[in-house]
């Protein structure tokens, strides 16, 4: 079984990381576009989104069944079933594979559920070292105010309405990113995340990360897609 | 007080589990359900409330894991973390509460079958030992052992070979009888190591189970008793301890079964299991559930 550590797979893995409200999804499309258009074989791979292990999640969350071991598990479930699957498969194909969240999600809101940090770490070690990490950062309430504006509400466990912090769902949801934001700035040097002003303009990031993008694609197998 | 391998959940306290935690394990067709089924009205009749438990059985995944497996689609990785979220599940939702309330937990496997299957799976040793550290140190865990060659018929008659009690995920052999020999061999070769390391208690499960049986028995009397081990004396002859016995007696170990301790009442709710067998326990209580 590989552990944690570079890979030494043809292809490239890119992954963003960062709160709910902080961009990083947008920026990810656009660099998919980009890298399409640039002839690069490129793969998108959601978070939680292996169709064997996502609807025993979804059951679970939508009746409220997770702890938060369970909850941690049952990630970890579906990011292996991805991983060994999905994700090392392409890269030893030589494609690009651009991933929406990735382990860092999966340590930070564990560990802010109260997860021993070194258990979910050790847990994951399973997985691939990204070519490159963006982590999007950004203050709270700027987040908070850009999710408030475009959606109706939070969800149970993304507010992490199962610790009790709070009774109220948005007092709740602060509460609980703010323990997600102290954990990604700790993992910023313990990972050697590339950390974006998730405050800027969306075209200035986009032109920031493609910059290193295009800087760690200097030597990957172009493959030929379809027009 | 009782222990976990290393990393303890978020809110759970260890020293509220005053029950008992009894681990039967063995491989596939060793008998061990037959002899949850003879242990459970044995101690529900010496007055303890019993929980019985086994693998893939929890609320959140069990189902899934069943479903899964139908499809053989799971790789070694994804199926050991399915498998200790569904321990996960069960061992927080089941075994704890019962333990807080006092019950004796008597389960069918725990996590060495888990890192096991596993571990001739090629999954790393030391990755399983962190994944599982969250599990608690079981009062006792007897080992039903049974070399291969003595398996083997046991399991043609009575239900045949399983695809994956054969390992056939491992493509060991096209033939099933062949591929069950390999896969059963490594197996019990492991459950030798870990018998080694987590330091079980062997039960040679080759005789009747009315045999295996009263060894277990005896050793469960033993650990019941919170005594050593190492038999002083045997329990065989022992009269068994009527319901309400006390203090008094000096066997404070055996409580009685109250119906109304207020905090049972809440494990019984989280459980739904233990309030049937203390229910059924008069009457034997001898139907699987």
């Amino acid at each position: 079984m590989k552990r944690y550590g570079e890979h030494r797979f043809p292809g490239k893995l890119f992954v963003v990381e960062g709160i709910d409200g902080s961009g990083k999804s947008t920026q990810l499309l656009l660099l998919h576009q980009w890298l399409k258009a640039e002839g690069f074989g490129v793969v998108f791979s959601e978070w939680n989104s292996s169709p064997l292990v996502r609807d025993i999640t979804k059951r679970g969350k939508k009746k409220q069944m997770l702890s938060p071991a369970t909850f941690s598990l049952i990630h970890s479930t579906d990011f292996a079933d991805r991983m060994e699957r999905n994700i090392i498969p392409l890269l030893k194909a030589g494609a690009v594979v651009l991933c929406d969240r990735y382990i860092y999600t999966a340590f930070a809101r564990d560990v802010g559920r109260g997860m021993d940090p070194k258990w979910v770490r050790e847990l994951y070690s399973f997985a691939v070292k990204p070519t490159a990490a963006f982590y999007f950062r950004v203050p709270l309430e700027t987040a908070i105010q850009r999710l408030l504006v475009g959606r109706s509400g939070f969800k149970y466990y993304e507010a992490g309405m199962d610790l009790g912090l709070s009774g109220d769902t948005e007092e709740s949801f602060r509460l609980f990113q703010g323990r997600i934001v102290e954990e990604y700035e700790k993992m910023v040097p313990e990972f050697e995340l590339t950390v974006v002003d998730a405050t800027q303009a969306i075209e200035v990031e986009q032109a920031q990360m493609r910059q290193i993008v295009r800087s760690k694609l200097a030597q990957a197998k172009r493959l030929r897609v379809a027009p | 007080m009782r222990e976990t391998y290393g990393t303890v959940l978020p809110g759970m306290n260890l020293a509220d589990l005053t029950g008992k935690l009894i681990v039967i394990e063995g491989t596939d067709g060793v008998g061990r359900s037959t002899q949850i089924d003879l242990l459970k009205p044995w101690l529900e009749q010496e007055g303890r409330a019993v929980l019985d438990t086994g693998l893939t059985r929890s609320d959140l995944a069990g189902r899934g894991i069943k479903q899964a497996k139908v499809g053989h689609t799971l790789g070694p990785l994804t199926l050991s973390l399915f498998y200790a979220t569904d321990f996960a599940d069960r061992l927080e939702q089941e075994i704890v509460p019962a333990l807080r309330a006092g019950f004796v937990v008597l389960t069918d496997r725990y996590i060495y079958s888990l890192m096991a299957r596993a571990l001739i799976r090629g999954i790393d040793a030391a990755w399983l030992q962190n994944a599982y550290s969250f599990a608690l140190k079981p009062d006792a865990v007897f080992y039903l052992r049974i070399g291969v060659d003595d398996l083997i018929p046991r399991v043609v008659f009575s239900r045949g070979f399983d695809y994956w009690e054969s390992g056939m995920d491992l493509h060991p052999s096209e033939d099933m009888y062949e591929s069950f020999r390999k896969y059963q061999t490594a197996l019990l070769a492991q459950f030798d190591l870990l018998a080694d390391k987590y330091a079980f208690e062997v039960i040679d499960a080759l005789g009747s189970p009315q045999a295996v049986f009263t060894q277990l028995r005896d050793r469960i009397g033993r650990v019941l008793l919170g005594e050593p081990r190492e038999p002083l004396f045997s329990l065989l002859t022992a009269p068994p301890v009527p319901l309400g016995a006390s203090d008094r007696d000096g066997k404070r170990e055996v409580a009685p079964v109250p119906a109304a301790v207020p905090e049972r009442t809440a494990a019984k709710e989280r459980t739904g299991k233990p309030a049937a067998h203390a229910a059924a326990k008069t009457s034997g209580g001898a139907e699987s559930v």
